[in-house]
């Protein structure tokens, strides 16, 4: 691995070009990941929370098109989508998201791939920052991450001092990208920011997952589920700001009787008609089994089908959960059956 | 707070409520909801500055109404409620969602909370609803407890935005309207925490005819939230809880502060403040204002 | 399209009983008034929901009008009474969020008012080519379109046209 030091400067004159060209510059504030108009903007800040809505948006939008129809006496004319494939640059994500959209693809090229994802996440530059704070909602190192974690970056960012950055190269991804810079970048040393790295606080693990993994496969039908579904008000606001959460629902909008678009929006499996059938029936019919579903599909089925946890540890859906319901908590007293969820 | 759970600990014991819908603490400064049904469990109740939660909203969920039957007899629900929640559960029982007789309501002298997790109570960081908040004493309730307490002082910059806005032409507040909507993920976050959106399958979930598009693009979000502060307007008690979870930041209660100034206006009338009233959009009265009408 | 030729387009929710068939004497009186307006017919002015407007609105309706029995002369009573304080409400909320009062306009039209159905088109109408297209709502619209391109839009009649057509002859 390459390891270079770039000054603050040098930095935004790189975003700077970056905005120039007409590439998208996304950088993390405390609401969403917004992108940068004016670079002065920018903070880069290293103890910042992650904001309430994740980045997910840019990859997988909240609603898109995915064709348009337009139907007659006894034909249905169809009209692809041509996504505009930009390129995205990310500056200082959080290295628990930084890793999301690595932990997505395997969804979205399972069975089928699909183009719309595929062409904007291979279109995402990602350039992660070390995070130096954390709160009684983060548990990245829990899920196989870490504040350092420079998994899911194509570039990582360590501040050595006020001025300067160690620049992990970590990608060919990232090489390709910053070789028109390379007169910004200065040799730098690994012993430097190793020092910073292993001196960062990090959250204490608060769960073994693979514990909870066994947990979960023996006690679908455990009653303490039924604690938390009580409480849980099923909004989905957890699966809406999650950056890893993808499920999505297919609808179809006419614009008049012949034409229309089919699109692809953002569901969740906390509302209670997600699985509602056409014939009435409702598998998940009450809360309890919403909320089960969440956790399996996070700490188990994802892992059974692509080995990977479908959770960064960002906590982005308990700080933001109406009814601050801790999915930390939830599945780290997991293992113990004397203890409830929620107490 | 010993008395709090001494009383909630009696009403479990001697079996007159099968539970006690109540605030924990989690941390310093924040609480949650906790359902408490054994006796032994009510030691962790609390009641302070952090209490956000309007419990209310917990009385219109069916599983919750069904903890309330155990062999066959029904009993009551206790429920903990700032003076503001109980406008909710006032306007609850008049729009025949809930028994009075079926609530316990344990109430207490509030002197404000803070307008989210985490904040110092003082008055920069009141809730925007207490300081406006004219019952520090609750309407309704069957046990008041709590000392009496000065609520801190603030500016009411909540009223100041809507004048602002109203000062605004038309098209320049279309377009704040219209960005501030956009930013709507519709998580449906606001639906799911107010107590009055007991809808069992709400409007923009019956999709055929489709009249509020699913999709979170500028439209559907437009509709969305115009016709939720619609559904609302009259009937909104005011709690905050939509705006305060809304993870886009949008500034619903601005809209649902201006309905609830034009009920008065108009019908003199403010939700969930008497037993007494019928709710404004299920009655009429033949004077009302016809000045809209060719 | 220029301004000049530029001709509004008004849907008008009409309740079946006092309305609407006070528009039905205004044409068997053959009294003249413009024809932006499209009539829709429902059963009392207290079925009207918002979202009805809201979804005029969004089909690139540039005003509405909801109209229905005076007051006391409801068929079903009081069905009239809710719609007022709905649309007292309404049109503040309306009001509030950027949409001029002129856009969305209320009458009451006995079935005897075949000339007070033509004077009301007649205003609502010149109210709304004053104020112009509905642009702001407009441009919502655009968010994702497409142009068809030219083959495509030369496909023939469409299917449910030709049912609708099938219904009102028979
Ligand atoms: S955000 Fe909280 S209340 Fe809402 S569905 Fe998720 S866990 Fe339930
Ligand atoms: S489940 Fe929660 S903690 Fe895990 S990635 Fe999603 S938002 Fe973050
Ligand atoms: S609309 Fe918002 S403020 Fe009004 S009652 Fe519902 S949650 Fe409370
Ligand atoms: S928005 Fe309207 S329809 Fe939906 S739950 Fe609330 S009150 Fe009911
Ligand atoms: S809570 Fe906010 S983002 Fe979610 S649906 Fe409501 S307005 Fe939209």
């Amino acid at each position: 691995m390459d390891e270079k030091i770039i000054s603050r400067v040098d930095l935004m004159k790189i975003c700077k070009d970056v905005i120039d060209k007409g590439n998208t510059l996304l950088t993390p504030g405390a609401a969403d990941y917004y992108v940068v108009k004016d670079i002065s903007d920018i903070i880069l800040d290293t103890s910042a929370l992650p904001s309430k809505i994740s980045h997910k948006s840019y990859v997988f939008p909240r609603t898109e098109p995915v064709l348009y129809y337009k139907r007659s006496k006894n034909d249905v004319q169809l009209i692809d989508i041509n996504i505009d494939s930009k390129k995205i640059v990310i500056l200082g994500a959080k290295p628990c998201d930084a890793n999301s959209i690595n932990i997505m693809k395997h969804l979205f090229n399972w069975d089928h791939s699909d183009e719309f994802f595929n062409k904007r996440a291979n279109n995402f530059m990602v350039i992660g920052l070390m995070c130096s704070h954390f709160d009684e909602y983060c548990f990245c190192t829990s899920v196989r991450s870490s504040p350092v974690s420079e998994k899911g970056s194509d570039l990582f960012l360590i501040p050595v001092d006020i001025n300067n950055y160690a620049l992990k190269i970590i990608t060919e991804k990232g090489k390709e990208f910053i070789s028109p810079y390379s007169g910004y970048l200065k040799p730098g040393d690994e012993k430097n920011s190793k020092l910073i790295t292993e001196n960062v606080r990090q959250p204490e693990a608060a769960f073994d997952s693979s514990e909870v993994y066994e947990w979960l496969g023996e006690n679908f039908e455990s009653p303490k589920w039924e604690g938390v579904g009580n409480l849980c008000l099923s909004c989905a606001q957890c699966a809406f700001v999650c950056s890893v959460c993808h499920c999505f629902d297919i609808t179809d909008e006419d614009y008049s009787y012949t034409e229309g678009r089919r699109m692809k929006n953002w569901d969740g499996c906390q509302f209670g008609n997600f699985t509602l059938h056409a014939s009435g029936h409702n598998p998940r019919d009450i809360q309890s089994k919403r909320y089960r579903q969440r956790v399996n599909h996070k700490f188990r089925y994802y892992v059974d089908r692509f080995g990977e946890i479908l959770c960064t540890g960002c906590g982005r859906c308990s700080r933001g959960c109406p009814v601050s319901i801790d999915i930390k908590e939830i599945v780290s007293n997991c293992n113990d059956n004397q203890k409830e969820f929620l107490k | 707070m010993n008395e709090l759970i001494k009383h909630a600990k009696e009403l479990l014991e001697k079996g007159e409520v099968a539970a006690v819908i109540g605030y924990r603490q989690v941390s310093e400064k924040r609480t949650k909801p906790v359902i408490i049904t054994e006796p032994e469990e009510t030691r962790a109740l609390v009641f302070n500055e952090y209490c956000l939660n309007n419990l209310a909203v917990y009385l219109t969920k069916a599983r919750i109404k069904l903890l309330g039957r155990k062999n066959n007899k029904s009993f009551k629900l206790a429920i903990t409620a700032k003076p503001c929640d109980v406008h909710s559960i006032v306007a609850l029982i008049q729009e025949n969602q809930i028994d009075r007789d079926k609530i316990h309501i344990i109430s207490f002298n509030c002197h404000g909370v803070v307008k989210d997790f985490g904040f110092d109570f003082n008055g920069d960081n009141l809730s925007s609803k207490c300081i406006t908040c004219e019952t520090h004493k609750p309407l309704y309730y069957d046990k008041l407890l709590g000392e009496v307490k000065e609520t801190p002082q603030a500016r009411d910059s909540a009223l100041e935005r809507i004048k602002e806005i109203e000062r605004m032409p038309h098209n320049e507040r279309f377009e704040f309207f219209r960005s501030e909507f956009d930013k709507c993920i519709k998580c449906y976050a606001c639906r799911a925490v107010c107590p009055l959106c007991y809808c069992q399958r709400c409007i923009t979930d019956k999709t055929i005819p489709c009249w509020i598009e699913t999709s979170s693009h500028q439209r559907g979000n437009f509709a969305w939230n115009v016709i939720r502060a619609f559904h609302l307007s009259g009937r909104c008690t005011g709690c905050g809880e939509c705006d305060r979870v809304c993870p886009a930041d949008i500034p619903l209660s601005l809209i649902n502060r201006k309905m609830t100034i034009e009920a008065n206006n108009l019908f003199s009338f403010v939700s969930g403040r008497s037993l007494e009233t019928p709710t404004l959009v299920g009655s009429f009265n033949e004077k009302d204002n016809d000045e809209l009408f060719m | 399209m220029d301004k000049q030729n530029w001709e509004p387009k008004i849907v008008a929710f009409v309740c079946n009983w006092c309305t609407y068939t006070g528009a039905d004497l205004a044409g068997t009186s053959r009294l003249k008034y413009p024809a932006n307006c499209k009539l829709i017919r429902v059963m009392c002015s207290g079925s009207i929901d918002p979202v009805f407007i809201l979804k005029a609105f969004e089909r690139g309706a540039d005003g509405v009008l909801v109209s229905g029995c005076h007051p006391n002369d409801c068929h079903y009573n009081a069905g009239n009474f809710h719609a007022r304080r709905r649309w007292d409400f309404f049109h503040k909320l309306l009001d509030f969020i950027g949409i001029e009062k002129g856009r969305l306009q209320f009458s009451w039209i006995s079935a005897s008012e075949g000339k007070k159905f033509a004077d009301v088109i007649t205003k609502v109408t010149e109210d709304i080519k004053a104020m112009g297209q509905f642009t702001s709502y407009k441009k919502m619209n655009s968010e994702f379109t497409v142009d068809f391109p030219a083959d495509l839009a030369e496909l023939e009649e469409p299917v449910l046209q030709e049912s609708f057509d099938k219904e009102t002859v028979k």
